[in-house]
């Protein structure tokens, strides 16, 4: 069976579209900059106050939707892509232990029953699939050649994004009194926290003698936590709809130093994205 | 009857943040008027600054109605054009811009008043009207956007069903029927 997917190449029938990074950076529109910025809440989260709580919450959870099978995905490739270690090279970067492609067959049964959960939400919500854009960067994140790059990208980055994103729509389901939604949340959020703890006591056991490929590991984590926050969608502001979740960051081993980095990152990503967005309606007059 | 040649205007007239075309914005404007028989010049302004997919419209000597991007945007390829979404979002505000001016809705609110409930029935009632009109409406949306408003009960289900059936309602039956399905919430 073939190794090292690439993003290109991934089964998609005629109902998905996709799109990447860039062209989604490249839309310079925003709710939180422009001449009709101050008519709008000064709240952003999401929560079913909003007017608009029920198209936001149906386009998250169709984002959620697609993240889940590109999480099922990246699992399923690091359980498969990398060979166990041979003991004539310890040092070896291309290999993992066996225990740890146990986590991830494990936990790519795990996102096989959140598609399935996500799909049904997604028909109980009004959506359809494929009715929104699929963002490929969290499988992209799950495409380095270096095991623990991917434990930093996906474990902890993206499944990450996901303890917040669940925790967001956990609390708007519990306070739109939705029976579903709450109840399917909590136990997905449940796992996520597992995934976390996975990467995060993997990525620490197996750079335990090599300190400077956990600093990469680490940094690339930095990268993709600031491409994760979607131009400022996921931060501490009131400015983004969703919020850090950092108790159940805490639960899943971030450290306090750690969910406060990424709450800086966040943060910064969100003001770039107003600097880029106003900047780029400065040049349109 | 005769209807008298009303004009639809469209702002921007070209755009720079997204590929719509306003000319065909115009058209669908143009065929709601006709068949909802507005007797007055509209002006749709396209807000294209935001992704948003607010929409809105203040009734004097012209109808101004104003809309943020999202509500005539292609959910697949972003800032591109849906005709489907632009002919769904510009039905349910120019019928609810028809039903002000055509009787029965005098006591309505103004739109900024109107609570959260009021306004999801107001909308189930303007989806359901448009899928008679021939529009493929996900009805399945409505519903939940009408049970985050009335609650995930067997009585807001009966309520969302009498107003996306209904036809010919007054602000004050959609209002009573609203504010039942509401207060005599059983949860299922």
């Amino acid at each position: 069976m073939r190794k090292f997917f690439p993003v290109e190449d991934l089964a998609r029938d005629s109902r998905f579209t996709q799109i990447n990074m860039r062209q989604a950076e490249a839309d310079p529109r925003t709710a939180l900059v422009g001449p009709n910025a101050g008519k709008r809440a000064k709240v952003n989260r999401l929560t079913p106050s909003r007017p608009d709580a029920s198209e936001a919450a149906r386009n998250l959870m169709h984002g959620i939707f697609v993240g889940e099978i590109q999480a099922l995905e990246g699992a399923g490739r690091t359980c498969h892509d990398f060979e166990l270690p041979d003991s004539k090279d310890p040092l070896s970067t291309d290999t993992v232990p066996f225990a740890l492609k146990l986590d991830m067959a494990r936990q790519a049964w795990d996102e096989s029953r959140h598609v399935e959960i996500s799909v049904k939400l997604g028909e109980w919500m009004g959506a359809e699939i494929g009715q929104f854009a699929e963002n490929t960067i969290l499988f992209e994140a799950a495409c380095s050649n270096d095991p623990v790059m991917r434990l930093a990208g996906v474990n902890r980055a993206l499944e990450g994004l996901a303890i917040d994103v669940f925790t967001t729509m956990k609390e708007f389901g519990e306070v739109a009194g939705d029976p579903f939604l709450e109840f399917c949340e909590d136990w997905m959020l449940a796992d996520e926290v597992t995934h976390v703890k996975m990467g995060s006591d993997w990525l620490r056991k197996v750079t335990e003698n090599d300190p400077e490929r956990r600093k990469k590991a680490l940094e690339f984590q930095s990268i993709v936590d600031r491409l994760f926050s979607f131009g400022g969608a996921r931060s501490e502001s009131d400015d983004s709809p969703i919020g850090l979740a950092r108790r159940f960051r805490e639960l899943a081993g971030f450290t306090t130093d750690e969910v406060d980095e990424i709450a800086d990152v966040s943060l910064a990503a969100l003001e770039a994205r107003k600097a880029f967005s106003a900047a780029a309606m400065a040049s349109a007059e | 009857m005769t209807v008298p040649f009303v004009t639809v205007t469209v702002e921007p007239e070209e755009f720079r943040f997204v590929a719509f075309d306003s000319a065909l914005i115009r058209k669908i404007g143009e065929s709601y008027v006709a068949s909802l028989r507005i007797d007055r010049p509209v002006r749709i302004r396209v807000d294209e600054t935001t992704p948003l997919g607010r929409i809105r419209a203040e009734i004097g000597d012209t109808i101004e109605v104003t809309v943020e991007s999202g509500a005539f945007e292609n959910a697949k390829q972003p800032r591109q054009q849906s005709e489907v979404a632009t002919n769904i979002n510009l039905g349910r505000i120019l019928l609810r811009v028809s039903d002000r001016l055509h009787g029965g809705f005098a006591e309505t609110p103004l739109d900024d008043d109107m609570s959260l409930p009021q306004m999801a029935a107001w909308e189930t009632y303007c989806a359901g009207r448009l899928t008679r009109m021939g529009l493929r409406i996900n009805k399945q949306r409505w519903l939940y956007n009408f049970r985050n408003r009335h609650g995930f009960t067997d009585v807001a289900d009966a309520a969302f069903e009498t107003l996306w059936s209904a036809d010919n309602l007054t602000w004050s039956e959609l209002d009573t029927i609203s504010s039942n399905a509401t207060l005599n919430a059983v949860p299922s």
